[in-house]
């Protein structure tokens, strides 16, 4: 029955379009939507824990589930940083604001980080858990009702690699729990999804396996981390360590960047 | 979001001393991703300070463009062009006395752009027409609808999830002889079918079994051909009773999960969109909408509800080519699903010949306004049609 079912397929006006590769993209970005759909379910749960914990005062229990929550953001961000006003709320550094840590628009998951880290207490932290949980909400709700725009997405990878590269292996992310590597799992994580759903799309073996060997060799640095579920702290990091990282994730950011002009995007 | 912090990656490239009081750095760097040196023909030039953008305003024609963003504030920067609150381009991480280059193909419009802190006011960019935007407005390119498709797949294959969710969640209340529950669960199935519209024509075999029309087999209700949703409808409406209809309830939700496997990888195309709306309507109008669909149960009104969402989504999907491409046609659409929506609504309440006729209108308008969306789009209507002859959609028993 399947074999009748293609063969019927290719009589269909699709086949009009078979030798046009930019339409065999609709699958890897089907795929790839079904992927942030079920990350962005896994950020809502998991920041609807965290943000009770934060409000219930429990500083241990919110602690631990700091950077897991964390993690699904980060594995979304080439999607989730597209809309301006939720990576601002949910997602802003302190010195992203006038006032840097004072600054009344210093809101999310690292001003409720600065209050578990750097002051231990969630003291006054209530409005700011219930605003982080709206806003998720807020994004799930965006994230389905936007056609993802094929450009971002294939370009995601090396934007994911870029960001860490530049901003993030300084340690400067997480700058108060020093959680960064669980950060850099998701990024890493976000990144090699997408290069798997659009491998079949590049006709470049060579360029594919320096790619995976990259990823490996990210990975199995990170690895040398891992403690338990997660990851040690970002002090812990020797600097052997951080140059290995960095060289890979800039030489991954650096091939990457070719992915839309490889699939047919540019 | 991630600002702040000197760039590993950034190849400072000697292109001119213009500017040397500038954070005594004797000479200003260009900041570019991949080391490409000179600046882009025709780039635009922006500065960023403490407090603004200079110019605040710009203004360039639509395709590629290039902009040599310079930092001239004290902190790291992050420059970003905004469609309301949409990133559509960003350049990050420019450490203060660097530039970078950002280049991007952008379409017609009005945008915004920041300029460095958050509280800081943003400017404008505008971008104007060009010959070849114009035609791409028209007769849009086909890469243009590989994120229209990608969403349209999405949304069949989580109807599908939700079918397959629904179906065994109906086999189960059956299996338990609860006969309210079975009730309450054929009708979520039902929905659920209903936002696949015609998809399930695409796979003609599986469509046949799942919601075959006693009506459309010679031996009707006896005939063993009538398996089902409609056969389940049949057990626990007239006969009110769930016995017996466990096996028929099984094979419905193992179908469901072989139809949810199939609309993965699905044959695609542009006039696909808009085609299988409008055939989806038209199929509503022609028989369902004044015959019935669930005769058993008369629950017609959240059936119709749901196909009329899978219409409406695929409008939402086709909207940002269509309201550019043919604004008025796109707007007909719009107004055409919130009357039939009405219709529906008000079918609902009272479910009288009378008011079906309005759904049935309703839909056959809608379909109509649907049509018009192809070649509004430079899409060959001829194609939707080839595709229509190879679906049972337009005729067949699976209702």
């Amino acid at each position: 029955m399947k074999t009748t079912l293609a063969l019927l397929g290719l009589m269909l006006p699709g086949a009009a379009f078979a030798q046009d590769a930019t339409l065999a993209l609709v699958g890897p970005m089907a795929e790839y939507k079904l992927y942030v759909a079920d990350e962005t379910q896994e950020l809502v749960k998991d920041t609807r824990a965290f943000t009770d914990a934060v409000k219930a005062g429990d500083v241990e229990t919110a602690k631990s589930l700091f950077a897991p929550t964390r993690l699904h953001y980060e594995k979304i961000e080439p999607v989730a940083e597209l809309f301006s006003d939720l990576d601002v709320s949910i997602d802003s550094r302190a010195d992203d604001h006038e006032a840097a840590e004072a600054d009344p628009g210093f809101t999310g998951f690292h001003r409720i980080e600065h209050a578990l880290w750097a002051t231990g207490s969630t003291e006054g932290m209530a409005p700011f858990a219930d605003k982080l949980m709206a806003d998720v909400e807020d994004l799930a709700a965006r994230i389905d009702g936007l056609t993802f725009p094929p450009q971002v997405v294939v370009g995601g990878a090396a934007v994911l690699m870029d960001e860490v590269a530049a901003t993030k292996i300084s340690g400067e992310e997480d700058r108060y729990s020093h959680t960064d590597l669980w950060d850099f799992r998701g990024n890493f994580d976000g990144a090699r999804k997408i290069v798997e759903l659009f491998r079949p799309h590049v006709k470049d073996d060579a360029f594919l396996a320096t790619i995976d060997a990259n990823f490996d060799k990210v990975d199995r640095t990170l690895e040398k981390y891992r403690e338990g579920e997660g990851y040690q702290s970002y002090e812990k990091l020797t600097d052997d360590d951080r140059r290995v990282l960095a060289a890979g994730v800039n030489t991954l950011a650096e091939d990457l960047s070719t992915l839309r002009g490889r699939v047919g995007l540019d | 979001m991630a600002p702040a912090g000197p760039s590993l990656n950034m190849k400072p490239v000697l292109i001119g001393a213009g500017i040397l009081a500038l954070a005594g750095l004797g000479a200003f760097a260009a900041a570019t991703r991949h080391a490409a040196p000179g600046l882009p023909q025709g780039a635009r030039q922006i500065a960023v300070s403490e407090t603004a953008c200079e110019p605040m305003a710009m203004t360039v024609p639509a395709g590629a463009a290039s902009f040599v963003i310079r930092n001239a504030s004290s902190r790291p920067l992050e420059w970003e062009i905004l469609d309301g609150v949409m990133v559509v381009a960003e350049r990050e991480n420019i450490a203060p006395g660097f530039t970078a280059t950002l280049t991007e193909r952008l379409k017609p419009g009005s945008y915004q752009i920041t300029c460095g802190l958050l509280s800081n006011p943003r400017g404008t960019l505008t971008v104007t027409p060009t010959a070849q935007s114009e035609a791409a407005r028209a007769a849009p390119p086909t890469a243009e609808f590989i994120g229209p498709l990608s969403e349209m797949r999405v949304r069949l294959i989580q109807a599908g999830t939700a079918l397959e969710r629904d179906t065994a969640a109906l086999a189960d209340a059956v299996a338990a002889g609860d006969l309210d529950a079975a009730k309450a669960a054929y009708g979520t199935a039902r929905a659920s079918w209903a936002r696949l519209g015609t998809a399930t024509a695409r796979a003609s075999d599986l469509a046949n079994r799942m919601s075959p029309a006693a009506a459309v087999l010679a031996g009707r209700e006896a005939d063993p051909g009538f398996t089902g949703f409609h056969r389940i409808e049949h057990g626990l409406w007239t006969k009110a009773t769930t016995e017996g209809l466990e096996p028929a309830a099984r094979v419905l939700a193992a179908d469901a999960t072989e139809m949810k496997a199939r609309l993965r990888d699905m044959a695609v195309d542009p006039a696909d969109i808009a085609g299988d709306a409008a055939r989806l309507a038209r199929h509503i109008a022609d028989g369902q909408a004044r015959q019935g669909v669930n005769l058993y149960s008369g629950q017609d009104a959240a059936e119709f509800d749901a196909a009329l969402d899978s219409i409406a989504g695929a409008a939402k999907v086709l909207a940002p080519l269509t309201t550019a491409a043919a604004p008025d046609a796109a707007k007909t659409v719009e107004s055409r699903i919130a009357a039939t929506r009405s219709a529906i609504a008000a079918m609902g309440a009272s479910p009288e010949a009378e008011a079906r006729e309005d759904v049935a209108q309703g839909f056959a308008a809608l379909g109509q306004a649907l049509d018009a969306l192809n070649p509004a789009l430079g899409l060959d209507a001829g194609a939707a049609e080839a595709g229509a002859a190879s679906g049972p959609a337009s005729g067949g028993g699976a209702g």
